[in-house]
């Protein structure tokens, strides 16, 4: 046995969600559709907008605006769902099965989650930065598409810790539906998918900034059209901070959750 | 079997209670519950003792809510108990869980473990990887099930397109795939047809004889019962009733007898013994139920024999079946032993 055999359970886990996910491709197909029909809208709003305000806002323009637009759609379009999962499985009791496996629960979900959301991910980036070339020409920065193959998986990883948390919820909670709705309005809003965080009044971009809803999304975002501004080195150290203290609440919820567990049925 | 072997079950003075939130009626009373909600115990087992020998099939039975599914999950490790001690194999369930599930496999009535949308041998090769097995020996164990099991084909087509009873099947073979020296099965031939239900037993029966794998099952069903264990246990409302050899709790609970007659010429039967009743009657058959605590079969037969010249006679037991329904309505009989 080699020192990474362990992992093989886990690289298992995650091929069979792919094999899963591809047997029905149309949720992967249907966002890719989705992403580029959101860059076709969104070009044409700001566009309108910076006829308006002129070559550039808050140091963003159009091309900027577009390809920030363009990332931080891929990551909320790629989320992995543990949440609905999760929910779903304490209710019909199927959460069973996951507790009686000799692996990691929280590993499990991990694997299980990178396995389904990667032929997403894969078909809303090609789409996605597709959509937006053709709409505005080449990326930025050239160093910001470097920094993907990091953001990506950082934020996914941020995204995988808040899902997962919610969905632990769910152990003690009946539902967590409302829980899973807030949080994708707070992306939307405060993880600046809709507008730029640099957009935002002052007071109210210092604020959101601090929060993990922007680590998720502004940061790979922003990232990817400005990776050499003065706080590249700050919202990935943040980013790092918000994983760090997520894990702690999702290992935190999972022991918690797992003493108070109620699994329907018989 | 070695008398100093391990125990595969050893539970004492199990108990686990529930706290529920029970929400009010009406619009008014939901608004209410939000502030003030009214919580409930309820008490899933109550201080239970269980003993399982290794290799041996015992059947956990009782109405619903009595508490059988609440004692698996506990001797699987996915619900930890309010107090009472209780080792499966040697191990404490909920804090060895992992370790635990190593070595016993586990079938959870119609709650799928297969992958949906793909073929069988996917989630068994899995299964095999998350247990450590390594790709040939895994390829040779399911080789070994599907021929064993004669799963044959079944194991190539993706999940959606089999039948209840053929992924029933299949999901048996996923939880024997790691070798478990205990089978947890819950209501495992639920909404199977007949002959499904006969299937899944046999791959039960099999694995148990030729492995000497322990089989635990819970079940409604008499025939699952009848056909896999030796030994019952009784739950009712969170405690142990009954606890016997299957046969001696036919023998003590039901003191009746069925007996069918059928005579050669038509008679009429009158003057039955007490404790005979007439169930079923034509001209020249009947079906008697006698209480033999109060009538002897031999009266009886005697008493048939007067009436007129006997062509045919079964004298049988009460049906399983109609032992659980009595336990269940009229309360568990003292054990035989």
């Amino acid at each position: 046995m080699t020192a990474l055999a362990p992992a093989r359970k886990y690289v298992a886990i995650s091929r069979i969600q792919v094999r899963a996910a591809l047997a029905y491709p149309l949720d992967a197909v249907g966002r890719a559709i989705a992403i580029v029909l959101f860059v076709v809208v969104f070009l044409h709003l700001w566009r309108a907008t910076y006829q308006v305000t002129g070559r550039t806002v808050a140091g963003l323009g159009l091309r900027d605006v577009v390809w920030y637009f363009a990332i931080a759609e891929v990551v909320m379009l790629s989320q992995p769902r543990t949440a609905p999962l999760l929910a779903q499985a304490v209710k019909d009791g199927s959460i069973a099965y996951q507790l009686v496996r000799p692996y990691r629960f929280l590993l499990f979900h991990l694997s299980a989650r990178v396995g389904d959301t990667l032929p997403v991910l894969a078909l809303t980036l090609v789409a996605g930065a597709g959509a937006a070339w053709l709409s505005v020409g080449a990326p930025p920065d050239w160093r910001g598409v470097a920094l993907l193959p990091v953001e990506l998986p950082l934020a996914w990883l941020l995204n995988f810790l808040m899902s997962t948390s919610i969905g632990l919820l769910a152990f003690v909670a009946e539902d967590t539906t409302a829980f899973e709705w807030i949080y994708n309005k707070l992306l939307l809003v405060a993880g600046g998918v809709l507008v730029p965080l640099d957009f935002f009044p002052g007071w109210l971009r210092g604020t959101a900034a601090l929060l993990p809803f922007a680590s998720t999304t502004y940061a790979p975002a922003h990232l990817f059209v400005r990776p050499g501004g003065p706080g590249a080195i700050g919202l990935l150290a943040l980013q790092l901070a918000w994983i760090a203290a997520l894990g702690s609440v999702t290992w935190a919820l999972y022991r918690h959750g797992l003493r108070r567990l109620v699994v329907n049925g018989g | 079997m070695s008398s100093t072997a391990t125990p595969a079950i050893r539970v004492r003075d199990l108990r686990k209670v529930f706290t529920v939130t029970r929400r009010r009626a009406g619009l008014r009373g939901a608004l209410r519950s939000l502030v003030a909600p009214v919580r409930s115990e309820v008490v899933a087992l109550a201080g239970i003792d269980l003993d399982m020998e290794p290799g041996e099939r015992l059947a956990l039975i009782g109405p619903n809510g009595a508490g059988k599914s609440t004692a698996i999950k506990i001797l699987t490790g996915i619900l930890q108990p309010t107090s009472g001690a209780c080792e499966v194999l040697g191990l404490v369930p909920w804090r060895q869980r992992e370790t635990l599930a190593r070595r016993v496999g586990t079938v959870f009535g119609q709650r799928p473990q297969l992958w949906y949308h793909l073929p069988a041998i996917e989630t068994l090769r899995l299964l095999a990887a998350v247990h450590d097995i390594d790709r040939r020996e895994a390829e040779r164990r399911i080789g070994e099930l599907a021929g064993a099991f004669e799963l044959g084909d079944l194991l190539d087509v993706p999940v959606r397109k089999l039948s209840l009873g053929q992924r029933m099947r299949c999901e048996v073979a996923a939880s024997l795939v790691h070798r478990p020296r205990l089978l947890l099965l819950d209501e495992p031939s639920i909404g199977l047809d007949p002959v499904a239900k006969h299937r899944i037993r046999q791959m039960v029966l099999r694995a148990s004889e030729r492995d000497g794998v322990g089989v635990l099952v819970t079940s409604h069903d008499a025939g699952d019962i009848e056909a896999l264990c030796r030994r019952v246990v009784i739950l009712e409302h969170g405690r142990i009733v009954y606890r016997d050899e299957l046969q001696n709790l036919k023998r003590s609970y039901l003191s009746s007898k069925r007996v069918e007659v059928h005579f050669a010429r038509p008679v009429t039967l009158d003057r039955l013994p007490a404790g005979v009743r007439l169930e079923r009657q034509d001209a020249i058959s009947a079906l008697l139920h006698v209480d033999t605590a109060r009538a002897s079969i031999d009266r009886v037969l005697a008493v048939l024999g007067r009436a007129g010249e006997l062509a045919d006679l079964v004298i049988s037991e009460p049906t399983l079946e109609e032992v659980i329904r009595a336990v269940f309505t009229r309360g568990a009989p003292e054990p035989s032993t």
